[in-house]
């Protein structure tokens, strides 16, 4: 199973947009900008604009955060960052 | 097939001028070594082009640089460069480099059929950080170079003579890296832009002759 695939199948409710759009809110600061592939450019209003929306953009917003907290959680990243200096 | 590479570098859009501005280091990794490079610059990165030059100098690698969807790659103000089903007879038995998103999804996998070539590229979308004060310098931008400079050892690597699997391991190794440095810092975007280099550390896949060499 890819990425891409499981990436798919995660289903996004509405506690979890609050979670993120809280997140980005906090800790992204106003000058950065995300460039995401063909979905282009945004800044922090943006992005949660489009998490507000649910759009495809926003959900790939907010399913790119559930994989990395998945990643945490299973411990997949902190054993992939241990194995680098 | 000729030891060369076919450097695409679209430049119409922010996304594209910043791919651009830090392909410049695999310009000079080229040149360096000695491997015969051509670049499709701006406007020049259009299917026409890109076609004629395939045929004509026959390289071994090619470097794409743009906007692309899991079937797709694309070149200078979207136009499509390869398409599935269409010309990605093309890549067959090339080493290709993808810094397009998704393109690896259905056509990477298409690509390696029946082939001894290579594609390395995305399944997820390729995504980045950038500050907008550095958007007319890219190149200054710390932001983005934690991104940009990492996915840039595969084509660097394998221009160094690296197998394509050494060059793939080499630029998610430096991902992990850069995640390690950036969470250190405590900075209040950290959390973020480690986030987005696990995208591209998982998204980022190797695809056929592992050991394939240019």
């Amino acid at each position: 199973m890819t990425e891409k695939t499981s990436s798919k199948e995660i289903k996004i409710n509405e506690e979890m947009k609050g979670v993120v759009m809280a997140r980005i809110d906090a800790q992204v600061p106003s000058n950065l900008k995300l460039a995401i592939g063909g979905y282009g450019v945004m800044n922090k209003e943006e992005m949660i604009e489009h998490i507000k929306k649910g759009d495809e953009v926003g959900n790939q917003i907010v399913k790119r955060h559930i994989l990395f907290l998945k990643s945490l959680a299973s411990g997949e990243f902190t054993r992939a960052i241990a194995s680098v200096e | 097939m000729r030891k060369g590479v076919i450097l695409t570098l679209p430049c119409y859009d922010i996304v594209t001028e910043y791919l651009s501005a830090f392909s410049q280091k695999i310009k000079i990794e080229s040149e360096k070594k000695g491997v015969f490079l051509k670049l499709l610059n701006k406007e020049k990165a259009n299917k026409r082009e890109f076609e004629k030059v395939i045929n004509k100098l026959d390289c071994k690698l090619i470097v794409f640089n743009g906007h692309g969807s899991d079937d797709s790659i694309k070149g200078d103000k979207g136009e499509v460069l390869v398409k599935l089903g269409k010309n990605d007879f093309i890549l067959k038995n090339r080493l290709v480099y993808a810094r397009s998103c998704e393109a690896a999804y259905l056509l990477g996998r298409a690509s390696v059929k029946n082939s001894n070539g290579c594609f390395i590229g995305y399944d997820l979308p390729f995504e980045f950080y950038f500050n907008s004060e550095w958007a007319a310098n890219p190149i200054k931008d710390n932001f983005a170079r934690p991104f940009l400079e990492s996915s840039n050892l595969v084509p660097i690597s394998l221009i160094k003579g690296n197998s394509s699997l050494e060059s793939h391991e080499r630029a998610r190794k430096q991902m992990l890296k850069n995640i390690k440095k950036i969470l250190r810092s405590k900075t209040q975007e950290a959390f973020f832009i480690a986030e987005s280099l696990w995208n591209n550390y998982l998204g980022q896949v190797i695809l056929g002759n592992q050991k394939a060499i240019l």
